[in-house]
């Protein structure tokens, strides 16, 4: 692309943009009170699985306990388990 | 590394089970061999062997089709849901599971009345889905990392 087509080009694309004037620049309502309101909502609901308890790791050592103390109190579960696994 | 993610997906599904399978097999081979249980080892190993290495596979690759839109312990949690009852079936079939008059008996070894089925299938279920969860957060979840599928 030489010179003249650039200027070709920008010269096109500068008619083809509205011109920004200082009417147009300013906006027709305040939308700093809508905002306002959005931050004030309450937070959206999460997924069951993403709450905090799930992600904590007590609640896996909590769970591993469980099983270990059922195959404790169990054994006989303990073949069934393993044929799953 | 952006090429083949379901055959990592597949093979960081395999891992797990693949090295489960020589702890299940050694433990069936002690207390068939060493403490002469009359477990029916070769029917009983059909599933541990076959089945559930793929299953795994296929699972995680399912995972990774799906962008990971679950946590992937609560995807694996829900793989036994598929296995639980296939592999009761295949034990049924190869008369590893039996139903006689007083319960269902595993392995020829393990019998559980049919009053306390229900108790039984429940905890049992339960500590499985547990296991599975923990597996696939902690052992599938790492490796589809590693192979940065995840």
């Amino acid at each position: 692309m030489n010179p003249s087509e650039q200027k070709r080009i920008a010269k096109l694309l500068k008619q083809s943009l509205p011109k920004v004037t200082d009417d147009g620049a300013h906006l027709g309502r305040d939308l700093w009170p809508a905002m306002l309101q959005r931050l004030q909502q309450p937070d959206a609901r999460t997924a069951w699985f993403e709450q905090a308890w799930f992600n904590q790791p007590w609640f896996d050592w909590a769970l591993g306990a469980a099983v270990v103390a059922w195959l404790a109190f169990f054994p006989s579960a303990i073949p069934v388990l393993l044929y799953h696994l | 590394m952006n090429k083949h993610p379901y055959l990592r997906a597949y093979m960081a599904g395999i891992f797990t089970p693949s090295l489960v399978l020589l702890l299940v097999l050694t433990m069936f081979i002690m207390v068939r061999l060493v403490f002469q249980v009359p477990i029916p080892l070769e029917r009983v190993i059909v599933f541990p062997m076959a089945l559930v290495p793929n299953l795994f596979g296929v699972w995680n690759m399912l995972y990774v089709w799906y962008r990971g839109r679950v946590p992937i312990g609560f995807h694996g949690a829900l793989l036994p849901v598929i296995m639980a009852p296939l592999g009761a079936l295949i034990a049924k079939h190869l008369g590893v599971l039996t139903f006689g008059p007083q319960g269902i008996t595993w392995f020829q070894q393990v019998t559980t009345p049919y009053s306390m089925i229900v108790p039984w299938f429940c905890a049992e279920f339960f500590a499985t889905m547990v296991v599975y969860y923990l597996v696939w957060k902690y052992i599938v979840g790492a490796l589809n990392r590693v192979l940065e599928i995840a």
